[in-house]
């Protein structure tokens, strides 16, 4: 009797087994015809100002503009959950689980600090949820973890520090009056994956270029006082200073390096609170012509002629609609970080989804990782200019789109233009810093 | 080997910064001296001060010198305030419940200043040149700051130490018990200690306020290292975290330039540590 309870046991838990691995993957008729999306953002916290407002805002708006199409394939409504990361890991990795189990949303987008990405990609992927990163570009998000689920059409942080670098040394000898290998350069960053992953790319890239690298220093995005860094800066007397930060540092380092004197030929910021030239101009006015800041292209700043069909009208779209969050800010002036939540998660919405649900039967994590790796779009297909095209699982980057770009910016006549690379530049670059500038070399 | 020249400079930075962190630790150790309480929200206080002094230079076009002693009207305003509605209720209550109230108001002040003013950081300008000697760049900012930080510091000596009202407040901070059996009334003394440290918040404000952006997450700079010296210079020793106020500004400034930024602050950091041990009442409190 006991051996026959066991072997109808083994029998049942066998039939479930199979049921449950044969059994396929919820179609769109079982889910419904709305999609929830949770993105997860910094609303409040030091990330807030320094861009992760402006992402979410340009994800918000074209998820509205979808919706105000019908949604996605003019059925398919987006329902927009939102997340609170509040600037902080744990709250971000809190926030990701509420939205992914309480909330059940179908996907888990956005993320804009680098140190909130790289512990919930692996976390979401052991879920074997879906995760479409729009910001955050830390190399170490990716690198040798074979993400399955995880997806990232934006520029990661090796080609931030490469174009930046490979920029200053393509105008070194004409315009800094230095072949490349006598730059004196330094390096600072916050010491989270975010700059010192740039920071390794920038140092690598210099390294390679045979530049000679006089100082390379990480400090706290928190720390109140950055005034011996600068004095270390002026003992090591560099042309150029790539800094990687946040903000507040940002703000802080400027305001110190310019009251201590430090002068330099080239300044290059890489993104995040270098991006915000609204409130870089509102805190040190025409004091930052001629800063460069590298990061994703602009959509309003590329030549739409240069771009597919139709896609300059949504870049005017984004602006049309950025007025709502923004009405003082110019078009030239707007962040590019507008233009990453809008175009990425564009590109989910437009490419990925439609796919995952004609194609592979709904919009499950496994019908969309499917359908992101199904993704080929040639450069000058998205508002950003960049292609997308997805690493493959073996990848060292699996996940990570290969056809991503960074962009130099540059502070020129008060508004950003591109200076790098040249196919999308919209302005040449002043070179050195105008002697305006109090950091200029003198 | 670094010029002897930037050492100089990372000394002379280090007691500007000093300065300033003395003048943040002084407001809150005389709270702590005389009410035993731990205002662990003092320093969002000060981020509370700097929006006035924010809005009323520059959305108001206040002179910057006005501006500022707006900020210490609206510091003394805040201590009052803080005291009457939070401190008041919980005076008797334990330490631990003391704590979290006034970690509740940090939460609070953080997030009522998100709410009404955003995330956005936000700058007072103002154009001050850098004074050059011999290679060392000084900061006119930080040096206005200093001076004035000393000059406040000093008079909060004098108040303490030459009037009827400061003397009453150092009686209560040695022996809260024995000053109400004598009659005299240790509430009002608070609510005049807790205008003081307002008053300190908003001094600090006015002088923080040219040197940094103002958002609502400024205290987290500022409020971990501040309460660090108190407790190095012992809670409610006054000269003792005016020292550990330098002590603890010099080794950022020069560690940071020896070794690196980082390293600065953890060996700053480290031997807070170390003198928790060695010394668990302050660095001036005799040995046991």
């Amino acid at each position: 009797m006991t051996r026959l309870r066991v072997v109808v046991a083994l029998a049942l838990a066998g039939a479930v087994a199979f049921t449950v691995a044969v059994a396929p993957a919820p179609t769109v008729q079982a889910q419904g015809r709305t999609i929830k999306i949770g993105v997860l953002f910094d609303h409040s916290g030091p990330f807030a100002a320094a861009g992760s407002l402006n992402v979410w805002r340009g994800a918000k708006m074209i998820i509205d503009y979808v919706n105000e199409r019908g949604g996605v394939m003019g059925k398919y409504k987006i329902v927009q959950v939102d997340g609170d990361s509040q600037s902080k890991t744990e709250a971000a990795i809190n926030e990701a689980e509420r939205l992914l189990n309480v909330e059940k949303v179908d996907i888990l987008a956005g993320v804009y600090s680098s140190a909130h990405a790289v512990p919930l990609a692996e976390k979401v992927d052991k879920q074997k949820k879906f995760m479409w990163i729009t910001t955050a570009i830390a190399d170490a998000v990716f690198k040798d973890r074979n993400l399955q689920y995880v997806f990232r059409p934006q520029t990661n942080s090796g080609l931030f520090g490469e174009a930046s670098v490979q920029y200053i040394a393509g105008h070194s000898q004409n315009k800094l009056k230095k072949a490349a290998k006598d730059l004196r350069v330094a390096i600072i960053y916050e010491d989270g994956p975010y700059g010192a992953g740039v920071a390794s790319s920038n140092e690598s890239e210099a390294k390679k270029l045979g530049m000679q690298l006089v100082l390379k220093e990480g400090y706290s995005a928190q720390a109140p006082d950055l005034s011996s860094l600068v004095t270390k800066l002026r003992a090591a007397r560099p042309d150029v200073l790539f800094h990687t930060g946040y903000n507040p540092d940002i703000a802080l380092f400027l305001r110190q390096s310019k009251e201590q004197g430090l002068r330099v030929k080239a300044y290059v910021g890489h993104g995040a609170g270098h991006s915000q030239l609204a409130k870089l101009k509102e805190a040190f006015g025409n004091e930052v012509e001629g800063f460069h800041t590298v990061d994703p292209p602009a959509s309003q700043l590329i030549d739409p002629k240069k771009l597919t069909a139709g896609l300059g009208d949504l870049t005017n779209e984004m602006v049309k609609r950025y007025k709502s969050f923004e009405p003082n800010i110019p078009r030239d002036v707007i962040a590019p970080h507008v233009s990453m939540g809008f175009n990425n998660m564009w590109v989910l919405l437009n490419d990925v989804l439609p796919r995952a649900i004609q194609k592979h039967g709904g919009f499950g994590a496994d019908a969309l990782a499917r359908a992101a790796r199904e993704t080929d779009i040639p450069e000058g297909g998205t508002m950003q200019g960049y292609g997308v095209k997805f690493n493959p699982p073996g990848h060292p980057m699996a996940g990570q789109n290969g056809r991503a770009f960074a962009a130099v910016f540059q502070v020129i006549e008060g508004q950003f233009k591109h200076v790098y690379p040249e196919v999308i530049a919209t302005g040449a670059p002043i070179l050195p810093l105008p002697a305006s500038s109090p950091w200029a070399a003198r | 080997m670094i010029d002897p020249i930037f050492l100089v400079e990372a000394a002379v930075n280090g007691i500007m910064l000093g300065g300033v962190l003395a003048l943040l630790a002084l407001g809150l150790n005389l709270i702590f001296g005389v009410l035993d309480i731990v205002w662990i929200a003092y320093v969002d206080l000060v981020m509370v001060a700097m929006y006035a002094v924010y809005f009323l230079v520059m959305v108001y076009g206040w002179p910057i010198w006005l501006g500022g002693l707006g900020g210490v009207v609206v510091g003394v305003a805040l201590g009052i305030l803080v005291h009457l509605l939070i401190i008041t209720p919980i005076l008797d209550s334990p330490p631990v419940n003391q704590l979290l109230a006034t970690g509740g108001l940090l939460f609070f002040l953080q997030s009522i200043a998100t709410f009404l003013w955003s995330t956005d950081h936000k700058s007072v300008r103002v154009s001050l040149p850098s004074i050059e000697l011999g290679g060392i760049f000084v900061s006119y900012p930080r040096l206005i700051a200093f001076v004035l930080s000393i000059l406040v510091m000093v008079g909060l000596y004098l108040f303490l130490t030459r009037t009827f009202i400061g003397t009453a407040i150092r009686a209560v901070s040695q022996d809260r018990g024995a000053m109400a059996l004598m009659g005299a009334s240790p509430q009002k003394i608070y609510v005049v200690t807790s205008a003081v440290g307002g008053a300190m918040a908003g001094v600090a404000a006015a002088l923080l306020s040219i040197q940094y952006s103002v958002h609502p997450y400024f205290g987290a700079a500022f409020g971990p290292i501040t309460f660090m010296i108190c407790v190095l210079g012992g809670l409610g020793n006054m000269v003792g975290a005016f020292i550990a106020s330098f002590v603890m500004s010099e080794i950022i400034a020069i560690g940071g330039v020896v070794w690196s930024t980082e390293m600065g602050y953890v060996i700053a950091f480290a031997l807070f540590i170390v003198m928790m041990f060695a010394r668990p009442g302050g660095i001036l409190a005799k040995r046991q």
